[in-house]
């Protein structure tokens, strides 16, 4: 599936994308959860008006009128991740995958994520998930909020056509040559596509770009899949 | 450094959409460090520290720093583009550990030491054994910092001891122009690229090595304008990606396919009849004065009937078979030179030049030019680019290689010597008429115990690093270390693989700490003023130079003085009172760039490379010379030399004139040079062909840009690029470590299959940046014998596989 030139970042923020994507890729949607919570901070299901989604969600489209209802950040989580309200619950901030990382991509969110807070994340900016094969965070996971039949898609990568070199009239293929996902990036005439359907949102891209502003920006995942077995791991 | 957050992110968008609505371009990128409302940043013009390409640079400073670089928009040469090492040259600068003090090295360890130290250390070794004394520069040194070594050591020390790692890079270019015109660099200019129908790229990935000119040329396309390219390589590029044609060649067939398009220019009869008539002579090597030598390199004469009858075997077939470039594709391109009617512009680097046949494999691709009258008009052009800012401005027009006077005149010339030795007002017979020793030889014997005929025992580097870039490194750099006579002194800005070895290192200033000129590939000289001070004590280069001949003045040494008593460097203000440039404190009183520029003029119209005044490049974005006063007193520049259309010096009515031709007879040299093999070739011990070279991200051997986090971070280490088939039959993957070995030398690197260049089977390709992969320990010293250059892209290795 192409990139669509025409969803926004706030579209992207909202999910919407991966929504699709996730949806194409694994056709195993049962939920659409957010990390949609309410001030008490306890996890519900639910999902927007904005993004229709087939599957289990559809019954509970129209979204909510829950009090004090606000969003948390989207966050950047390890490989293989469970949805997110899952993954909060599930989570025992063990560390034992921030340990087992080789890279030391994986990191505590820090407070602005607020109940997130503590939980393990990436900064694909900073120092990105380079994809190993063998997922030793995914291993680590005693809790299987991390599980290997989950896909592996943390978020995705688009470029900035406006600051990237290789669309600006100069030379650069960096990006495709170090992703770790095959075909994830496509360089076609000189100029790379993120193709949005591959990219895991790993971040090794954005990493490594070299345009003075950096052409490339990553989106942390917002709709994942719940994962069988998850809810049976706690 | 340039950590960019959202809200930078988005601005820089805005102000970028911004300039490029104002300029109606869509290629106008910004760096913003993180820059507070309001703030006085100064803008300031200046060459790119980087390339031979030239391109400008708008540097913005503040608080003593420079804080922003834009391309700059007022420079014909890039028009407001750069590529990704332009955008980050003003993080060169600001690397970590940039070298701050002067430092001795005593009892094994290097420590810090006064300025003072340092200079009476160089005058006294100078003093010990002026003969034995070597400088070593660069493509690199400013025209005023060449200017002032080359006559510190050949009107001064009388020495011609001094040379540049131009000889590394373009010296067969240069031997190719000298044997063909009379003259050095390329009669044509950048105005080509923009003019051609057909661009043939000869071994060049100029998407790689001179991104700015390939997109002027793919550019092109964009506009609607149809303009082939024709890539000749031995491997895929990113040039091959975006090319019509992909030939690809064995190595050194470069020149068999040359010889093929002569070969069917004379049977098809459809060369430029009357353009060789009237303009060429033939020209072939001469007998060998004996065995050793080669044949002279200006050669003899030969008729039409003598050349068709040397190009003969040079049939299609018979050139695919040497070259591996199928017959059809020779044909094709033998009917491009037989057109009248497109324009045909010729590129190359240092596929052509690091080559053991480069002068050959030059001159004939200018015969070719010559030939078909591909010549000297807009479009058509055999063009030669440098991978240095300013080995035309200084090392090839300032002459600072060993045989070389300013101006392009030879040492070993009497009336040559003479006229310099007037213009440098010393007395006659100051300069040797025995040109010094070329780089490699230079280093050997430097590497080579005094008693077994190593006569250098003191070198001077500065702005360059040997240490990593002269071939095979054990035999030409490493040996020193166990010598106790040798001394080498290091000016530099970073430490280095060259620092290493060092026994002085001298902290440098650089690019736009200084006050400096470069010369760029197309005969374009320009300025730029200094904008911030170097760190701790570095100081400038020329600086440096003064010092040492002051102080050799001062200890006695006659040779620094001029015929009328005075120091060589002598310089006055304008009320005539002397300034004492030699102290730092007073360096910058007088703009010592422009008085040493001042005196070097003169010696550009001894072979027409007439520079203007040093004011009139202040104002412009360089100025192609040569560059001739007007009646209204403005001064012209010339793009295209010897056509009577625009060079002044061509006489009215000859339509072409070669006006330094080596026939006296105002004729260019189209010559016959057969195709030959190299000197070491792969066999059953080294079976793969060893090619190197460049890598966008990093310039040259990476001292600068592997201190610029987003170039390191985009190319952070060396690898070797193998054919897939190869590395399948020998069972290696992708990113595995493997060895490769030479003859010399082996290191390991990893293996990258199906990257940016794809090598043919038997092929191997490794890049040079990186100072913890030297691949120079494996690459063959063997050089071509006119120029001295070295063939860095032809070697035979093994590749194994670790444990």
């Amino acid at each position: 599936m192409p990139e669509d030139p025409n969803l926004s970042r706030r579209d992207l923020l909202r999910g919407r994308l991966f929504g699709r994507l996730v949806q194409s890729a694994s056709n195993k949607l049962d939920a659409v959860g957010t990390a949609i919570t309410n001030a008490s901070a306890s996890p519900v299901k639910s999902t927007r008006a904005n993004a229709p989604v087939a599957g289990g969600g559809n019954g509970e489209s129209g979204g909510r009128t829950g009090i004090g209802r606000r969003f948390t950040l989207p966050i950047h989580r390890p490989p293989g991740a469970v949805d997110e309200v899952s993954f909060l619950s599930g989570c025992t901030r063990c560390n034992d995958c921030i340990s087992a990382c080789p890279v030391s991509a994986i990191v505590h969110a820090p407070a602005r994520f607020r109940e997130a807070a503590g939980t393990p994340m990436i900064d694909p900016h900073t120092s990105p998930c380079i994809m190993c094969e063998d997922t030793p965070c995914i291993t680590a996971c005693k809790p299987s909020v991390l599980r290997v039949d989950q896909p592996r898609k943390m978020g995705v990568a688009w470029i900035q056509t406006m600051a990237c070199l290789a669309h600006t009239g100069s030379f650069c293929t960096v990006c495709s040559e170090r992703c770790p996902v095959p075909n994830a990036i496509e360089v076609d005439a000189g100029k790379p596509t993120i193709r949005a359907d591959v990219c895991t949102g790993c971040g090794v891209c954005a990493s490594v770009c070299p345009a003075p502003t950096n052409a490339i920006v990553v989106m942390p995942m917002a709709d994942r899949p719940a994962g069988d077995g998850a809810q049976n791991a706690k | 450094m340039l950590t960019v957050d959202r809200r930078t992110f988005v601005k820089a968008s805005a102000m970028a959409a911004a300039a490029a609505a104002a300029s109606g371009s869509n290629r106008v990128l910004t760096v913003l460090n993180n820059q507070p409302e309001g703030s006085p940043l100064k803008w300031q013009k200046a060459p790119c520290r980087f390339c031979g390409t030239g391109c400008h640079v708008m540097v913005g400073t503040e608080n003593g720093r420079v804080v922003a670089i834009q391309g700059d928009q007022k420079a014909e040469v890039n028009k407001g583009l750069l590529c990704v090492k332009g955008y980050h040259v003003g993080l060169a600068l600001y690397g970590k550990d940039r070298l701050t003090t002067p430092m001795l090295r005593k009892n094994g360890k290097m420590v810090p030491i006064s300025w003072e130290e340092s200079i009476e250390t160089i005058a006294s070794k100078i003093m010990a054994n002026p003969k034995g004394f070597a400088l070593y520069g660069s493509g690199q040194w400013t025209i005023g910092e060449g200017f002032a070594g080359n006559k510190l050591m050949k009107a001064g020390l009388g020495s011609n001891q001094i040379d540049g790692n131009p000889r590394l890079c373009m010296s067969s270019a240069v031997t190719g122009f000298l044997s063909t015109f009379g003259v050095d660099e390329p009669p044509g200019v950048y105005d080509d690229i923009d003019k051609c129908d057909v661009a043939i790229m000869w071994g060049n990935n100029m998407a790689e090595m001179h991104p700015v000119l390939f997109s002027r040329l793919v550019d092109r396309r964009t506009r609607g304008e149809k303009v082939t390219i024709i890539d000749m390589t031995t491997r895929r590029t990113r040039t091959s990606d975006l090319a019509d044609h992909v030939l690809y060649f064995k190595p050194h067939g470069d020149l068999a396919i040359a010889n093929g398009i002569a070969h069917l220019m004379v049977k098809g009869d459809k060369y430029d009849k009357d353009f060789v008539a009237k303009h060429c002579n033939f020209r072939a090597l001469g007998p060998k004065p004996d065995e050793k030598s080669p044949p002279d390199m200006l050669g003899v004469p030969m008729t039409f009937e003598e050349f068709a009858a040397a190009v003969e075997p040079y049939t299609p077939e018979k050139v695919e078979e040497l070259s591996g470039v199928p017959a059809d594709k020779i044909r094709m391109l033998g009917e491009l030179f037989m057109r009248r009617d497109i324009r045909i512009n010729s590129f190359w680097c240092m596929g052509m030049n690091q080559h053991t046949r480069g002068t050959a494999i030059n001159c004939i691709v200018h015969g070719i030019h010559l030939m078909s009258g591909h010549f000297g008009k807009p479009g058509d052009a055999a063009t030669s680019l440098t991978g240095q800012p300013s080995a035309c401005g200084t090392v090839r027009e300032v002459g600072t290689l060993c045989h070389l006077l300013p101006g392009g005149r030879l040492v070993a010339n009497a009336e040559h010597r003479k006229e310099a030795e007037e213009l440098w007002n010393v007395p006659e017979g100051r300069i040797s008429a025995k040109p010094g020793y070329h780089t490699v030889e230079m280093f050997k014997r430097f590497n080579t115990p005094t008693d077994q005929g190593g006569d250098i025992t003191t070198m001077w580097v500065q702005v360059t690093n040997p240490g990593q870039t002269l071939p095979n490194l054990n035999r030409n750099f490493r040996a020193k270390q166990n010598l106790a006579d040798k001394f080498m002194i290091v000016s530099d800005v970073y430490p280095t693989a060259t620092t290493e070895l060092a026994d002085l290192i001298l902290p440098s200033a650089m690019w736009v700490e200084k006050n400096g000129m470069y010369g760029n590939s197309e005969r374009r000289t320009q300025q730029w003023f200094k904008m911030v001070s170097p760190p701790g004590e570095a100081r400038d280069d020329c600086w440096q130079l003064l010092a040492v001949s002051r102080r050799l003045m001062d200890l006695g040494v006659e040779g620094m003085k001029g015929k009328d008593g005075k120091w060589i460097f002598h310089t006055a203000d304008k009320s005539g009172k002397e300034v004492p440039i030699w102290d730092w404190a007073h360096y910058y009183d007088v703009n010592v760039d422009e008085r040493l520029f001042e005196e070097y003029r003169p010696f550009s119209t001894k072979k027409h490379k007439n520079l203007a005044p040093y004011q009139e490049y202040v104002h412009a974005r360089g100025l192609r010379w040569p560059v001739v006063e007007q009646p209204d007193g403005s001064w012209r520049e010339t793009r295209w030399r010897f056509s009577e259309f625009d060079d002044p010096f061509v006489a009215k009515g000859k339509g072409f004139q070669f006006y330094h031709s080596v026939s006296k007879d105002d004729k260019a040299l189209i010559w016959f040079r057969p195709h030959e093999h190299p000197p070491e070739m792969p066999d059953n011990e080294y079976p793969f062909w060893l090619c190197t070279g460049r890598v966008l991200e990093h310039w040259h051997s990476g001292s600068m840009t592997r201190r610029i986090p987003q170039l390191h971070r985009a190319m952070p280490k060396a690898y070797v690029e193998m054919n897939k088939a190869d590395a399948t039959k020998l069972g290696i993957r992708n990113n595995e470590v493997v060895t490769v070995k030479s003859r010399r030398g082996e290191i390991d690197l990893p293996v990258w299959i199906g990257g940016r260049g794809d090598p043919k089977p038997g092929e191997v390709f490794v890049p040079f940046f990186d100072e913890g992969k030297l691949i120079n320990l494996v690459t063959l010293d063997e050089y071509d014998p006119y120029s001295k250059q070295p063939d860095y892209k032809k070697c035979a290795v093994t590749i194994a596989r670790k444990g």
